[in-house]
């Protein structure tokens, strides 16, 4: 992960600045969620809902196995990742834990995309999960 | 002033490709790229986009079925290319995969429309268009209509000033498939597969109101993407012969006098001879005589341990940038590849002499599906050459046979202007070497045999051996009225 310090940084500062000053963990499940789901909508219409839905359970399947709370997050094969199964595990961590689990998780899922597509390319498609401001990125024609 | 529409045409960046479509890609075409699993067809698609792309004219990528898009941004980012910063801003991808799952080919039009209106592409690729059509034919809505979809995406994206490339796989060509109908270029991408040689063909089955170059033509997949070698262009009016004729010097005096004062710029020159009989050093004597004259010249070298063939005169060239080597040891080469570098280093010299050496080593060379066509081959490159106004001395092996009179074993001394052949004959025990000027186009020259030996300032020409005759069968005879013996003293 070292190599992917900056993206790193870039990710937690993304998920701090979500969940605000009162870090607790409804906030940080929600924030979590919210990145996970910004990202969903920058991939699905370039590499289709299949595509992101595997990089979702490999993700999680890589961060489970550092972290056995997160096994429950994603068992069984899902039309769409299965935010709200981790949105309730999360729920029931400290807010700390829940905090580290949220960027391992955004963190793993980014590190993941890199190995495929190298990073000038991930850095590119995603740039707009991290700039919210920019109006015309792809997340807004988030598909049904 | 004329009002008929001018159809605009767009630059590939496709090294080659722009010549065999007869002048580059017509503007708001409908085109399908077609071919086998693994001929090219997205990198071919790719290579286009990235060339052509702009902020001002964006590209749209539909992916459908068959290579997932993951795997394709991986793939395609390994050629040159492949610019990330373009992505999702002049080119978008698109995936439709759910849609063409469901089948449903209407929906599939309705999202590319959708898609279309959204971002006004310039260039709009579907990948693959194979999909579409299985999809269309594995469930049962009466309502879906191939030819119905293919006819309203052509008139659409027409329309929508758009330059559309399905990419399909599978088709063959004696299908009645609509899309081969309502296209405007198909783009055939092949591999033709013989013994260990696997060589990529494109051939361009049509493209409306353009002057495509009929046939195959080969081409290579590298990092850089894919480069396709055109044949070198015809020029109809040949250039006259103008007298008196411009000669160029061998380098062996002896040799010019034979050949009527040098021989013939422009021309052609074969050099037959048995192995050994100093071909290559006639070859670089040639060179390094263009070189003394500042002259630059070009070597096609086809032995398969070049650096160990060179002699040290011809090394000395090369590395002083006087002769360009093209020494390619790609396998599998084709003759307009061959023809491309030598016209390409020609021109990168301003070279005015070439030697290639040597035909039997270049037929070796050759990919084993051109060897049927060698000496059509050889033609054209031989063409090629002297049309680009160069003097070429071309080396060919001969074996010695005594019974015939050969030049070449291809039956192409024809093709040549000139000819100059070697041989070995035996005299009291000796091997000697004699060589005769054949052939000079258009030129008066010697008809003497001379005998000649090899030391290590290269071909030194002796005298003829009028004491012995019958020395093209190899073994001749001494005339009793001379005393004379060849080979004592007449060098």
């Amino acid at each position: 992960m070292s190599t992917l310090s900056e993206e790193s940084r870039q990710i937690v500062a993304s998920l701090a600045c979500r969940v605000g000053p009162n870090a607790d963990v409804a906030r940080i499940a929600e924030a979590t969620v919210s990145i996970l789901q910004a990202m969903d909508a920058a991939l699905t219409p370039i590499i289709g809902r299949q595509g992101v839905v595997a990089m979702y359970r490999r993700s999680v399947h890589l961060c489970a196995c550092a972290h056995p709370q997160l096994a429950g997050v994603s068992d069984s094969a899902q039309a769409a990742p299965d935010l709200i199964a981790l949105k309730s595990v999360l729920v029931e961590q400290s807010a700390v834990d829940a905090l580290h689990f949220g960027e391992v998780l955004l963190t793993t899922f980014y590190e993941l995309l890199t190995t495929l597509i190298g990073p000038a390319l991930t850095a590119r498609l995603l740039r707009g999960v991290w700039e919210p401001s920019l109006s015309d990125t792809p997340s807004q024609e988030n598909s049904p | 002033m004329s009002t008929k529409v001018t159809i605009n045409r767009l630059a590939t960046g496709v090294p080659g490709l722009d010549e065999v479509l007869g002048g580059g890609l017509p503007e708001f075409s409908f085109n399908l790229i077609a071919g086998p699993p693994g001929c090219g067809k997205t990198t071919l698609a790719h290579q286009m986009m990235f060339a052509l792309a702009t902020p001002e004219r964006p590209a749209l990528f539909f992916t459908v079925l068959g290579e997932p898009p993951l795997k394709m941004l991986r793939y395609q980012q390994q050629f040159d290319f492949f610019d990330s910063q373009t992505i999702n801003q002049s080119i978008r991808y698109i995936n439709l995969a759910d849609d063409t799952l469901a089948g449903n080919l209407d929906e599939v039009l309705r999202r590319i429309v959708s898609a279309v209106e959204t971002y006004s592409p310039s260039l709009v690729f579907v990948d693959s268009f194979r999909s579409v059509v299985l999809a269309s034919q594995t469930q049962d809505n009466p309502n879906n209509n191939l030819p119905q979809f293919v006819q309203q995406l052509g008139m659409l994206m027409t329309t929508w000033q758009a330059t559309t490339f399905l990419i399909g796989e599978y088709f063959t060509e004696t299908d009645t498939n609509p899309i081969f109908t309502v296209a405007d270029g198909l783009i055939w991408l092949r591999q033709s597969v013989e013994r260990n040689s696997m060589v990529r063909k494109m051939e361009i089955m049509k493209m409306r109101g353009q002057p495509t170059l009929p046939g195959l033509h080969t081409f290579r997949i590298a990092t850089s993407g894919i480069k396709v070698f055109a044949p070198a262009p015809l020029n109809p009016v040949e250039t006259p012969l103008k007298f008196p004729i411009k000669r160029v010097k061998m380098g062996v005096p002896r040799l010019d006098e034979m050949l009527g004062g040098g021989l013939p710029q422009g021309y052609s020159l074969l050099v037959a001879g048995p192995s050994g009989s100093g071909k290559s050093i006639l070859a670089a004597t040639f060179l390094a005589e263009g070189a003394r004259n500042g002259e630059t010249g070009v070597i096609a070298v086809f032995e398969q341990r070049p650096n160990h063939s060179q002699n040290a005169m011809l090394s000395n060239l090369i590395q002083t940038g006087q002769v360009g080597l093209v020494d390619s040891r790609a396998p599998d080469l084709s003759i307009d590849e061959v023809v491309q570098l030598l016209l390409s280093e020609i021109s990168r010299l301003n070279a005015t002499r070439v030697v290639i050496d040597s035909l039997s080593g270049f037929e070796l060379a050759l990919a084993p599906t051109f060897r049927e066509d060698f000496r059509e081959s050889l033609s054209r490159m031989v063409n090629a050459l002297t049309r680009a106004g160069v003097s070429v001395l071309m080396t060919s092996e001969l074996e010695d046979r005594y019974t015939d009179l050969r030049f070449s074993p291809y039956g192409t001394a024809f093709l040549t202007d000139a000819i100059i052949v070697q041989r070995y004959i035996e005299v009291q025990s000796r091997l000697l070497r004699i060589m005769a000027v054949v052939k000079v186009r258009a030129s008066a020259h010697s008809d003497e045999l001379r005998q000649y030996h090899i030391d290590d300032k290269g071909l030194q020409i002796g005298e003829m051996l009028t004491d012995q005759e019958g020395l093209l069968g190899g073994r001749p005879t001494s005339q009793p009225t001379e005393t004379i013996h060849a080979g004592d003293n007449n060098v």
